[in-house]
This record gives structure tokens, sequence and C-alpha cells, in this order.
């Protein structure tokens, strides 16, 4: 297996990009050329260490993370459960195919509101993490599941398989690559989804803190609030990516 | 094993809304159980559709296809068809002890072990049970497909162009495996191959199609005794065979 992000090479140019950003947000912190909008980077980090702020920001981490989660796992299995739906029922395919984009053409920000009167402000976050995940997972699945060769499903046919056994044994594995790479995009997705969902007043989250951090001008606090909804993202962006490979040397 | 009664059989495919294809016209043959049986003819000429209608993965547009008395979808339905493709088809995640079992797991049947261990003696790849499909050279994965072919002890075996993949030496190889596989289980086979030399050395009759709409040109007696060797192909008879149907497959005017 080559891997092209995995050579040495390739991590030395990495490791130097991370670098080089770094090194610019500490100088244009410490010059101030973006007057107070942009603390150092040391500035922002040190709030890690102010033992409130971090009680704070770790149960609201936690509070995030949590509604991220649950979005993802709601949205994963309503999302394989309609494309195994539309899979084995076809004529159901292009209504529930409109139906998947609609809801996903509707942006959060706009059906928050709707949300919060139907449910409850604690539960907004979690809701509209889960729409784009059903609408990420629904695409993916669906299309994976139509990605087996066609000659595999004659083979299967002729030892005379049965609808249920082509999906057990063919279409359900040659999809789970497809599912991995849908998962993968569903995390930032969530997260996106989450984050505005605490905006419309959820009790605590990160969204809420940074929001109240813009409220108090607390401008390093609001960059720290960032990085870590950043770090939690790409953690679960990380750990996907690490499942899809897996899935693609074991399943393609 | 399986007789055959193939009556009347023509297959029309639809190109479009206006549009229709003749792929078969009125084919008529008698397969005799037990009794190997080489489709021969140029490309396009309905050689793979006809062993489809057999499979009863595509159905015909009219006349009757009967195995044993029974329809092809009886049969596929009894778990006694065996069938390899010129691609492989083996499942790419599963090692070739699992794309074995698969068969038996298709008809709900127990996964006989020692079945699949012989099997996997039998195409010559032993020690090979857990391997990955694409760790396995091209002739290896189409043993293992033939080797699948016959996990449920088939009454009838279809093989689309199955070495049709492979180079030329490993072709031959292959063929003097399958007619020893074949020798050991004396099953009805049909066979669908490009080659002529292959039609010859494996088959008990060879039908040779002609193209366009398909139609069965020719059945010839394959007069060679068994088991037959690679010297049966260097002698002039089997030359003379060879050219008369190569003649048959060159189109009568020139394309």
């Amino acid at each position: 297996m080559t891997n092209k992000s995995f050579q040495p090479r390739s991590i030395l140019y990495a490791v130097i990009g991370v670098v080089c950003l770094i090194a610019a947000w500490q100088i244009i912190g410490v010059s101030g050329i973006a007057g107070l909008t942009v603390p150092t980077l040391t500035a922002v980090l040190a709030i890690y260490r102010k033992a409130p702020l971090a009680a704070l920001l770790y149960r609201s981490a936690i509070a995030t993370t949590g509604s991220a989660l649950y979005g993802l796992v709601v949205g994963t299995l309503l999302g394989i459960a309609t494309a195994l739906l539309a899979h084995l029922l076809p004529i159901l395919r292009p209504g529930l195919d409109r139906l998947a984009v609609t809801l996903n053409a509707v942006p959060a920000i706009a059906i928050g509101p709707i949300i919060i009167i139907m449910v409850s402000r604690e539960f907004t976050p979690a809701l509209l993490a889960t729409i784009p995940v059903f609408f990420l997972v629904y695409v993916a699945v669906i299309s994976g599941l139509r990605s087996s060769s066609p000659s595999l499903a004659a083979m299967m046919t002729t030892f005379g398989a049965r609808k249920i056994q082509l999906l057990r044994y063919l279409d359900l594995p040659a999809a789970l690559p497809s599912l991995l790479s849908g998962l993968k995009i569903s995390v930032t997705a969530a997260m996106i989804g989450t984050i505005v969902g605490e905006w419309f007043g959820a009790p605590t989250g990160l969204g809420v803190v940074i929001l109240n951090a813009l409220g108090n001008f607390q401008v390093p606090l609001m960059w720290a609030t960032v990085l870590l909804v950043a770090t939690i993202s790409l953690t679960g962006y990380g750990l996907l990516t690490l499942a899809e490979r897996w899935a693609e040397r074991r399943f393609a | 094993m399986a007789a055959i009664q193939i009556q009347n059989v023509s297959k029309r495919f639809r190109l479009n809304r206006k549009q229709e294809f003749l792929a078969l016209e009125n084919i008529n043959l008698s397969i005799r159980s037990g009794e190997f049986i080489a489709i021969i003819g140029p490309s396009g000429c309905g050689k793979s559709t006809l062993l489809h209608l057999v499979a009863a993965l595509e159905s015909t547009s009219s006349g009757t296809i009967q195995i044993d008395g029974e329809s092809p979808e009886a049969l596929r339905e009894k778990h006694q068809l065996g069938i390899a493709f010129q691609e492989h088809a083996l499942l790419p995640w599963l090692s070739i002890e699992a794309n074995l079992a698969l068969p038996f797991k298709i008809a709900g049947l127990p996964i006989d072990k020692e079945r699949i261990r012989d099997l996997t003696q039998l195409v010559g790849l032993g020690g090979f049970e857990q391997a990955r499909p694409r760790q396995l050279s091209g002739g290896m994965r189409q043993r293992a497909a033939i080797a699948r072919s016959l996990c449920l002890d088939p009454k009838l075996l279809l093989l689309d162009e199955p070495f049709g993949a492979l180079d030329a030496v490993t072709r031959r190889h292959m063929n003097v495996e399958l007619q020893r596989i074949w020798q050991e289980k004396q099953l009805t086979t049909i066979l669908v191959t490009h080659s002529v030399d292959e039609a010859i050395f494996l088959a008990d009759r060879i039908v040779v199609l002609s193209g366009r709409p398909g139609n069965i040109a020719e059945v010839l007696d394959v007069p060679f005794p068994r088991p037959r060797t690679t010297e049966c192909m260097h002698t002039e008879q089997f030359h003379k065979l060879a050219d008369y149907l190569t003649g048959l497959l060159e189109p009568k005017e020139p394309a």
C-alpha cells in the first residue's frame, strides 16, 4: 500500500506548513497589526490553564460533543435505514431522494427557530446535527449499495441467491467504504449543526461560550473555544479517515 | 446430471422505444446428460446470451428451455447450477475459503469444510484457503471460481469464457485441469469460448453460432478419445478440425 500522505516527505511538508502557520499567528498577535481581534497563540493557550475557564470549556465541550455524537449516531442510523428502504423498494427511491435533498436544502439557521418551538432548546443542537448527517449518510449509502459489480450479482443469482442475500453478502459489504467516507464528512457537518443549534439558546455548549465571549469581548476565550471545536472536529475526522482507509483495503 | 432441451428459442433485446435487436433466432439444441458442449461463434453472436438464458439470468422472448423437464429458474432455486464467468467474480473481501463457502450460505446449507478443502485441492489451490483474491494470480482466481461453481455438486455447469482473460500458456494449462476435473465429475457442461482449440480440446460436441441474429450454423462431434492430452492438439486431425471451425467463424462477406 502506498499512501502519499504517509510518505516521509509529505509528513515533513505538513510539519513545515503547520509550524509556519503557528509562527504567523504568533507574529500577527505580537505585532498587533490585527488589533485586539487576534490575540497571540500563547494568550489563547493560556486560557486552557485558567481553572474556571478550563472547567467551563470542559463542561461545554462535553455537552457539544454529546449533541454532535447524538446527531452522528441517530443521523447515521436514519440514513442507513432510509437508504436500505430505497434500495429494496426502488419505487420509493425518487421520492426519498427528493425528500433528503429538500431537507438538506433548508439551512440549519433557517429551520432552527421552528425546531426550538417543536422540541426544546436543550435538544435543538442534537437535532440540527442529525439532519445533515442523515442526508450525507443517505447519499453515501445509497450510492455505495449500487457500487457492487453486476457480475458478482449475476454470479450470486445463478447460485440461487434471494434479494435479501444479495444485500447481506454483496451490497452491504460493498457499501461500507462509501458509508465511512460519508461519515467522515458528516463529523464536520454534525459540529456545524450543533454549534448553530446552541446559538439558538441552548443552556450549555461551546456555541454558547462563543456567543457569551462575543458579548463580553473576551477575545482570547473566543479563540480558545473555536480552537477546541476545530480540535474535536478534526479528531473525529481523523479517526474516521483511518476507519475509511481500513475499509477500502478490506472491502474494495 | 441434467439433460437440456432448447426449443425454438429466440431472444430480442429492446434497444430503445422503436428499435429491437434480435440476438438469437430459433435455436434448437438437445444436450445429453453428462455431455460437454462448447459454444463458439464470432463476437456478438449471442453465445453468452444463450448461456444467460440457460442460467435464467435472462428470459427467452419465445421458445422454451427445459432442464430435466423443468425451467432453468427451478434448477437455480434448487441451487443446482454452477457458473464461472470470464471475470472470476470472487468477493474481494472474503478469503478463498469463505468465497467457496458462499454457495452453501446462499443455499442455507451447513458449510461443508471438508468439501471446500477437497475442491481447493482439486483445482490446485491447496494451501491458499486463507488468501484474498487480490493476492492470487488471474489463473488462480479463475481456478477458485471454478472450484466454487462445483461446491454444491451442481447438475449443470455453465462456463462463460472462463479463461478468456488468461495468457495462452496458463489457458492451456487450465484447459487440461478443467478436463481432469470434468472427467472426475462427468457433469453436464456448457462452455462458451472464443478459442477454437479450447473448444476442440474440451468438448464432446461443438455448437457453432453464426452472428446477427445468432443461430446455429453447425453442430460438430469431436472425435478425439478421452482423456485428451495436449499432444492431441498437435495431430493433423486436430489442425484440420481447427481450420474448418475457424473458417466457419470468418464473416461471409468482407466486413
